[in-house]
C-alpha cells in the first residue's frame, strides 16, 4: 500500500482546518434557531395567536418548565410557548450569545442576574410592573434584584447559603439537642468543631470547587463591608484603584480566619481539591461530616438520596467573636436567576404575552407547585400555595422572615470571570500552596487588572 | 461545441462537488474568514459594538500571560501524548499483526475507547481518578494513588495524558496495522534468510517501510492533542486552580466567559498558525525518510 504523499497532505490540511474551526467557531452558528425567526414577523398579522420562546439556564428543571408550559397552553390556546433548553453545566451563555448575535433572541430569558446586567440594553425595562411585584414579593426582594437601579428581571427563585448542618450528627457528638441560634461567633464554632472532632466525625466538609470558594465564600467579603450595595461597590472600586489593603480589612481577615478553622477540620483535608459535588453533598447528608459550606440548592442531590439523615438547617458563617457583627447572625441570600424579557426583536404582543406567562407562573397554584414542590426551590413571594419538601430552604426562610440576610447583589456587578480567577487563588490557599499574604496579593492583583 | 463541453464539465463538477463545496464554505471557509475579521475588531454581543482596532488584539495575545502559560502547558501535553500514544500504538499494532490469538477481539477492545466521546470519556476517567484510585490506594497502601490525581497540578497533567493516550491508541493501532500489513513479506523473508534477527528486521525493514503510517499517526496525534478541548473540560475543567488550562480551553474561556471575542479569536488564529507550522514541518521531515521496498 503506497500512499500518495500529495493527497495525504491535502487530506491532512482539511482535517486540521476543520478541527481548528470546530474549536474556534464562536459566533456564526446562526443555524440553530431559524425557527424562532418566524415569531418576530408572523405574529403581527394574526394578533390572536402569539408564539413566545423561553430560554432556560436552569437546565436541571427543563422538564418541569416544559410541563408547566403545556398547562399554560391549555389554559390559553392562543399562546404557544417554546422552551429553548440548555445543557446542565454546559455552554449556556454561549447559546444565549449566539441567539442574540443571530437576531433571534428568546422572548423570555431565565438568566443569572449578572448576565442580565451585562446585556442590560437588550432587555425590557419592567418599571411598569415594579409596583405590582413589590406587593407580591417578600419585603426587600425587588430592591435586591435591581440592576443599575433598573427593574430588568423578575425574581422567581431565591437561594440562601452558609454553613449547613446535619442535626443528628451534631447531637450525637455533643449529647445534647442542638440550637442553631447559639453559634454566633468563631469561638463558638471552634468549640463545637472540637467536640464533634473528638467524637470521631469530621466537623465540616469544604467543597473545593472554584465557584464555591471563589464566588460564595470570598463573595461574602465584599458583601459584608456594608449593608448597602452602593457602599460595597465603592469598596470594590477602591480595590480596583489599589487603595485597599486586604490584610488590614477586618471583614476579609475575619472571613479567612474562619476559613482556616474550616480548613483545619475539613473532611477532605488530605485531598481538598477533589471537589466532586455529588460526593460531598452525599457525605454531608449521610453524616460523614456535621457541617457543609453550601446552600439550599444542594437539596436537589440530598433530597433523592436513600438512607440519608432527615434534619438539616443552616447557620451563618461567623466572621468574628462579636455576635453583633454584621454577618454573624445573617446568612447570604439572593435571587440568583431572573426572568427577563427581550427588547430587541420581540413584538409588543409577545412582550405582553411574556409578562402574562411570568405572572401566571409566579402566582398561580400550578406555577408555585412546579417551582416549590417539583423543583424544590424557594420563592421570594407572599402567600405561597405550595409546600416545600426542602428542609434547608425552610431553614433559610426563617432567616428571611426575620430579615437576617446578607444581600450579595454586589456580585452581580463583577466581571463574569471573577469567580474562576479568585476561586483558583482560593484553591491554592486551601491546598496549602500559598500563604494568606500571597492570597491577598492575588486578589488585589486580580481587581487591579480589571480596572 | 467546445464551449458546450466546458459548460457540461462545470455542470458535472457542480453536480458532484457542489454540495460538498457548499457545506465546506458554509461551515469552514466563511466562519474562518469571519473569524479573521473578528480579530481586527473589539466585537462583543453585549454592546453590539465592532470598532476596527487594527492589530491590537494580536498584541494582546503575546502579552496575555495566561495564554502563554496554557500554550506551554499544551506543548508539554502534546509531546507526552505523541511519545506515549505512538509508542503503545506501535507495539500493540505489532503484536496484533503477529500470530496472536483473539486478534479481532483485542483490536475491537483497543479501538472502543475511540468510539466514546471525549466528554463521556473525561467524566469516566474523572471518577476513576478521584474515586476509584484513591479508594484502591487506601486499601492497598499504594502511595501514588492515595490522593486524587486531579488535585495536584503535576499529576493532573499526567491524568490528562493517560486519558488522552488511552483514547488515541486505538485509532493509531488501526493505522499502524494497515501500515505493517503493507510491508512485503518477501523482503522480511529475505532478511531472515540472510541471518537478520527479528529486531534487525523491525528496525531496518518494518519501520522504514511504515513511515507513511508513522507520518499520519504523528500528524493525527499532534493536531488532536493541540486542539484538545472536550477532555480538558470534562476531566479537569482547567483545575486545580487553572493549572491545566490548555490553549483551546483558554480561548473558549477568553471569548465566552471574559467576553473578549476579538482577543480570543486572535489567539485561535495564532494557535492555528502554530499547529499548521508544526504539523507541516513534522510531515516534511518524516517524508524525507520515506523509502520504497
Amino acid at each position: 500500500m503506497k500512499l500518495k504523499m500529495a493527497s495525504i497532505f491535502k487530506l491532512m490540511s482539511i482535517v486540521l482546518l476543520s478541527m481548528l474551526i470546530a474549536c474556534s467557531n464562536d459566533s456564526s452558528n446562526a443555524d440553530e434557531n431559524s425557527n424562532s425567526d418566524e415569531n418576530s414577523n408572523d405574529n403581527q398579522d394574526q394578533s390572536e395567536d402569539v408564539k413566545i420562546t423561553f430560554f432556560n439556564t436552569s437546565a436541571e428543571v427543563n422538564e418541569v418548565f416544559e410541563n408547566l408550559f403545556d398547562k399554560y397552553e391549555e389554559l390559553n390556546p392562543n399562546v404557544t410557548v417554546e422552551l429553548i433548553p440548555t445543557p446542565i453545566g454546559g455552554a449556556q451563555i454561549e447559546k444565549f450569545q449566539s441567539l442574540l448575535a443571530s437576531g433571534t433572541p428568546a422572548t423570555i430569558a431565565n438568566l443569572d442576574a449578572g448576565a442580565i446586567l451585562q446585556y442590560k440594553d437588550k432587555f425590557l425595562d419592567l418599571e411598569s410592573e415594579k409596583e405590582k411585584y413589590e406587593a407580591l414579593t417578600t419585603p426587600g426582594t425587588i430592591d435586591r434584584v435591581l440592576l443599575d437601579g433598573k427593574y430588568l428581571g423578575i425574581p422567581w427563585t431565591s437561594q440562601g447559603y452558609g454553613l449547613l448542618y446535619n442535626k443528628r450528627v451534631i447531637e450525637e457528638a455533643t449529647g445534647e439537642s442542638f440550637d442553631p441560634s447559639v453559634t454566633r461567633t468563631r469561638d463558638d464554632l471552634a468549640a463545637l468543631f472540637e467536640e464533634i472532632d473528638a467524637s470521631g466525625t469530621a466537623p465540616v466538609v469544604i467543597h473545593g470547587a472554584d465557584w464555591s470558594l471563589g464566588s460564595h465564600y470570598t463573595g461574602l467579603g465584599y458583601a459584608l463591608q456594608s449593608r448597602d450595595v452602593e457602599e460595597n461597590l465603592a469598596f470594590v472600586e477602591e480595590l480596583k484603584n489599589g487603595n485597599v489593603v486586604l490584610s488590614d480589612n477586618p471583614q476579609f481577615n475575619g472571613l479567612m480566619d474562619t476559613f482556616d478553622l474550616l480548613k483545619k477540620y475539613n473532611l477532605r483535608k488530605d485531598d481538598p481539591l477533589v471537589s466532586d459535588y455529588n460526593l460531598d453533598s452525599t457525605a454531608f447528608a449521610k453524616g460523614e461530616a456535621a457541617f457543609y459550606f453550601m446552600g439550599d440548592w444542594t437539596w436537589a442531590v440530598i433530597g433523592q438520596l436513600e438512607g440519608r439523615d432527615e434534619e438539616f438547617g443552616v447557620i451563618p458563617v461567623p466572621i468574628s467573636n462579636n455576635p453583633e457583627d454584621y454577618g454573624n447572625s445573617q446568612i447570604a441570600f439572593s435571587e440568583p436567576k431572573l426572568f427577563a424579557i427581550d427588547d430587541t426583536e420581540s413584538t409588543e404582543a409577545q412582550q405582553q404575552a411574556a409578562k402574562e406567562l411570568i405572572e401566571w407562573m409566579l402566582t398561580s397554584e400550578e406555577g408555585q407547585t412546579a417551582i416549590i414542590t417539583e423543583m424544590g426551590l424557594n420563592m421570594p413571594y407572599n402567600d405561597l400555595k405550595a409546600e416545600s419538601p426542602n428542609v434547608i430552604s425552610n431553614s433559610v426562610s426563617e432567616y428571611v422572615q426575620r430579615g437576617d440576610v446578607i444581600s450579595i447583589s454586589v456580585m452581580n456587578y463583577f466581571q463574569p470571570d471573577w469567580w474562576s480567577k479568585v476561586g483558583a487563588s482560593m484553591q491554592k490557599y486551601l491546598s496549602d500552596n500559598i500563604e494568606r499574604e500571597e492570597l491577598y496579593n492575588e486578589f488585589e492583583d486580580y481587581w487591579e487588572s480589571t480596572k | 461545441m467546445r464551449q458546450n463541453k466546458k459548460l457540461k464539465n462545470i455542470g458535472l463538477f457542480l453536480l458532484f462537488g457542489g454540495p460538498t463545496l457548499f457545506i465546506f464554505s458554509a461551515v469552514i471557509v466563511i466562519p474562518f474568514i469571519f473569524g479573521l475579521y473578528l480579530t481586527f475588531t473589539n466585537w462583543s454581543v453585549a454592546t453590539g459594538d465592532s470598532t476596527f482596532v487594527g492589530l491590537s488584539n494580536y498584541a494582546e495575545v503575546f502579552t496575555d500571560k495566561d495564554f502563554l502559560t496554557s500554550f506551554w502547558f499544551t506543548i508539554k501535553y502534546v509531546f507526552a501524548c505523541l511519545v506515549f500514544a505512538n509508542f503503545f500504538a506501535f507495539f500493540i499494532a505489532l503484536a496484533l499483526t503477529s500470530k496472536i490469538k483473539g486478534k479481532g477481539l483485542l483490536r475491537t477492545g483497543f479501538f472502543t475507547p475511540n468510539l466514546i466521546g471525549g466528554i463521556v470519556l473525561g467524566y469516566l476517567w474523572q471518577i476513576l481518578f478521584s474515586r476509584v484510585m484513591p479508594y484502591l490506594g487506601d486499601q492497598y497502601n499504594w502511595g501514588i494513588f492515595e490522593k486524587s490525581w486531579l488535585g495536584d497540578p503535576d499529576k493532573a497533567f499526567w491524568a490528562l495524558v493517560v486519558a488522552s493516550v488511552w483514547q488515541l491508541v486505538g485509532y493509531l493501532v488501526i493505522i499502524y496495522m494497515a501500515g505493517f500489513a503493507s510491508v512485503p513479506k518477501d523482503v522480511l523473508e529475505a532478511a531472515s534468510i540472510d541471518g537478520a534477527n527479528y529486531f534487525q528486521g523491525l528496525r531496518k525493514i518494518i519501520i522504514p517501510l511504515s513511515i507513511p503510517s508513522i507520518i499520519i499517526c504523528f500528524f493525527l496525534t499532534i493536531t488532536r492533542a493541540f486542539l484538545a478541548y472536550d477532555i480538558n473540560l470534562s476531566l479537569t475543567d482547567g483545575g486545580p486552580y487553572n493549572s491545566t488550562e490548555m490553549v483551546s480551553y483558554h480561548i473558549v474561556q477568553k471569548a465566552f466567559l471574559s467576553n473578549d471575542f476579538g482577543a480570543g479569536q486572535a489567539e485561535a488564529i495564532v494557535l492555528f498558525l502554530a499547529v499548521a507550522l508544526i504539523a507541516i514541518t513534522q510531515t516534511y521531515i518524516l517524508k524525507k525518510r520515506e523509502v520504497e521496498a
